[in-house]
């Protein structure tokens, strides 16, 4: 080749793949409103938005897995955690997370109301956005979808503060009780025992259902009921029940506390 | 040095090092958070850190090719630079705005977005700041009427750089709009137009060090370009993958940005056959090293690293892993850190008029080493806890705190490695700030001696 000939390669080429890309830009223009669900994307969504940029969350969390790799990705957090508990979190971290253990947290950012109001609506959008796919199994902050791994030694049966969510999930994943031996928090990954993602929403499917017997009336008194006696509902999985008994073991009610029975409901509760 | 004015671009280096140097500052302060726990975790959180630390390497860097070009366009050009006045001014306001930007992000001024943080009046800072670069550059071309390929690819990098930083300027209400756009800028900057800037500096360099013949240079320099261009433009569509893009941008994306290490692979073999050819005798060792140095480091960083985790089957499972910095690292020292090194070292002897067989050259290849072998282990560091955290994240499903403490034992290893390393970088700025100009001195007064002892 020479000289006039490689340039020619350089124009030709370069112009080719312009062409291409900027008519996939435009494709995309065309097509980002539906894979985005502009249709919700509410005032509070773009204020949210600038909460998000302000605060410049994406320099320690990803979203959309782009940012940095500090926190934890927080693509589907609405999802997996409910605005209550994001609430709460946003207001003190420290209670929830201890930074001796974790070796890191997040610093508390002093936000209004409002503002915590608008990044959750934010992240909620955020989490519907169609991401083809991604992530392929959920991104789970803390905790474990296999039995055993979530233990790190002696410290992680310790809360890091009086929070009853936080001591909830502190109890969770000691032994005893050992919770996370047999049971999950992420979605459709069941042990031994069925995954507790979103337990609350399945408690109320169930008590609504004919097929339940039990005394409850709404979702926690339904994860209390279960932790007490966990015949009241059975689940039916060859792991999980057998000849209409749970495997669930008995004996908690004497074994754990009233108190330590409440932080159990109040971390369960929060799971989505 | 053949013209006066080059002289302008040492002062653009002389910035461009000691943000270097405020660089490593950052990037030491960033690994002890994740060794944690962080005593500054309220004065000074990791975000901080960070934002500063990625920003003043773009803004070094830039300034490293700015200098670049002040230094090469009057050489190619065979002629005084337009305006070196206007020139100080631009970097003035350069520095300016730099200085302010880090300082605001201290304090939390920020638009937080990744990358592209500076706040709106800084941003139209850097905006006039390119313009006047430009406009210098472009009459010190128009008046001299001569204008070769390689500085031809060198300046249309840089004009490249400045259009392509407008769409930082647009704000989105639709964040994925937004993450669409802010590729437009870092993509296209560092996977498009700065390989452009790197292989220009990179033929400037090969033909001054190994005399290789410019015509064949330059001949395969629009191949390399050419190259960046068609895997670089679709290949955009790795950081697309998954924002809320249509699925199309996977496969045909994925095909394209499989096509980027040949760039870098090109270039490698480009330095090669020069050497080959033309062998290795200038006297400037230091230069070469960078030179070949580069061109190797950024075809296994940018290129075998980035290929990695490029194909979507793949980056689904590393996506937002520690997998990114492993690549991160090694592409930007390999490809646009060790360039700019690599033009600085050519020039210095030149500016200052004394040959490069001295005594500081064992110094600098000393920091050229440290400085190898700091990046590798920390690219290896990256490695060990990005294939951790896919596996035991991703993979398997344990929460992210959980694995994060399984990594420890890579940030120590990542510590250790950074520490080399920023020793490195430290003898460089040492013999460019201390030794040269001592050096410079001394043999000035020795050519003064002898001149007297002749009289």
């Amino acid at each position: 080749m020479n000289k006039r000939q490689t340039r020619a390669f350089f124009y030709a080429g370069t112009g080719v793949c312009a062409l291409v890309f900027l008519g996939m830009t435009w494709d995309t223009h065309r097509q980002i409103p539906i894979l985005t669900n502009e249709s919700k994307l509410t005032p509070e969504v773009i204020q949210g938005k600038r909460v998000w940029h302000k605060n410049d969350c994406i320099n320690c969390h990803t979203l959309l897995g782009e940012g940095a790799y500090y926190a934890p990705d927080l693509t589907k957090i609405t999802q997996q955690r409910g605005a209550p508990y994001i609430k709460a979190f946003l207001k003190d971290p420290s209670k929830f997370y201890s930074e001796e253990r974790d070796r890191r947290l997040m610093p508390t950012l002093n936000l209004s109301e409002k503002e915590i109001d608008d990044v959750i609506v934010f992240l909620e959008w955020v989490g519907h956005i169609d991401t083809q796919g991604w992530p392929p199994r959920p991104i789970l902050v803390s905790g474990s979808a296999i039995p055993g791994t979530g233990m790190m030694g002696a410290v992680s049966g310790t809360a890091p503060s009086n929070e009853p969510i936080a001591l909830g999930q502190a109890l969770y994943r000691a032994s005893p009780p050992g919770c996370f031996a047999c049971h999950s928090v992420s979605p459709g990954v069941n042990l031994v025992g069925p995954s507790l993602a979103d337990i609350a929403a399945t408690a109320r499917r169930r008590i609504a259902s004919p097929a339940y017997h039990g005394a409850s009336k709404d979702a926690a008194a339904y994860i209390r009921e279960s932790i007490l006696n966990p015949n009241a509902f059975v689940v039916v999985g060859p792991t999980f029940s057998s000849g209409g008994l749970s495997l669930m073991p008995a004996g908690f009610d004497t074994s754990l506390t009233p108190r330590q029975i409440d932080d159990l409901v109040a971390y369960l509760m929060t799971l989505k | 040095m053949r013209y006066k004015s080059q002289r302008v671009a040492y002062a653009y280096w002389v910035v461009a090092l000691l943000l270097y140097g405020l660089q490593m500052v950052f990037g030491l302060l960033a690994v002890a958070k994740y060794l944690g726990p962080d005593p500054l975790l309220h004065y000074l959180p990791f975000d901080r850190v960070k934002e500063v630390h990625t920003n003043v390497l773009l803004v070094w860097v830039l300034t490293g090719f700015m200098g670049g070009a002040y230094w090469l366009v009057p050489e190619e050009s065979r002629t005084e630079l337009y305006s070196p006045r206007l020139a100080y001014a631009a970097l003035a306001l350069w520095t300016t705005a730099g200085v302010t930007a880090v300082v605001g992000y201290l304090f939390g001024w920020t638009e937080g977005n990744k990358l592209l943080e500076q706040p709106y009046p800084v941003k139209i800072a850097i905006v006039i700041v390119m313009l006047m670069f430009l406009y210098n550059l472009g009459m010190t071309i128009w008046r001299a009427k001569r204008l070769t390929t390689t500085e031809g690819v060198l300046v249309a990098g840089l004009a490249l750089t400045a259009i392509l930083y407008l769409p930082a300027l647009l704000v989105f209400d639709n964040y994925t709009l937004s993450i669409f756009y802010r590729w437009w800028t870092v993509h296209l900057w560092v996977e498009g137009v700065w390989e452009m800037i790197q292989a220009g500096l990179l033929a400037y360099l090969l033909i001054r060090l190994s005399g290789a013949d410019r015509e064949v240079m330059e001949k395969w320099l629009y191949v390399i370009v050419g190259l960046t261009f068609i895997s670089g433009l679709i290949g955009m569509a790795h950081h697309y993958y998954w924002i809320g893009v249509p699925g199309y941008w996977l496969p045909i994306g994925g095909f394209f940005s499989a096509l980027e290490p040949l760039v870098f692979l090109g270039m490698a073999i480009y330095a090669y056959s020069a050497m080959r050819r033309s062998g290795l005798s200038h006297p400037n060792k230091l230069a070469l090293h960078w030179t070949i140095g580069s061109a190797i480091f950024s075809a296994l960083g940018a290129g075998i690293l980035g290929l990695a985790h490029t194909w979507p089957a793949v980056n689904k499972w590393t996506h937002g892993t520690m997998i990114t910095p492993m690549h991160g690292h090694m592409a930007f020292f390999g490809a646009y850190v060790m360039i700019v090194l690599a033009i600085i070292s050519y020039a210095i002897p030149e500016y200052y008029g004394h040959s490069e067989e001295k005594s500081e050259s064992s110094v600098g290849l000393w920091s050229f080493w440290l400085q190898i072998s700091g990046m590798f282990g920390m690219t290896m560091a990256f490695a060990a806890a990005g294939v951790t955290q896919t596996y035991l994240e991703r993979i398997l499903g344990m929460g992210y705190l959980d694995t994060q403490r399984k990594m420890q034992v890579h940030y120590v290893m990542l510590t250790a490695a950074g520490i080399v390393f920023v020793i490195g970088v430290a003898l460089f700025l040492y013999d460019f700030f201390i030794l040269a100009p001592r050096y410079a001195r001394k043999s000035s007064t020795w050519t003064a001696e002898a001149d007297l002892a002749e009289a």
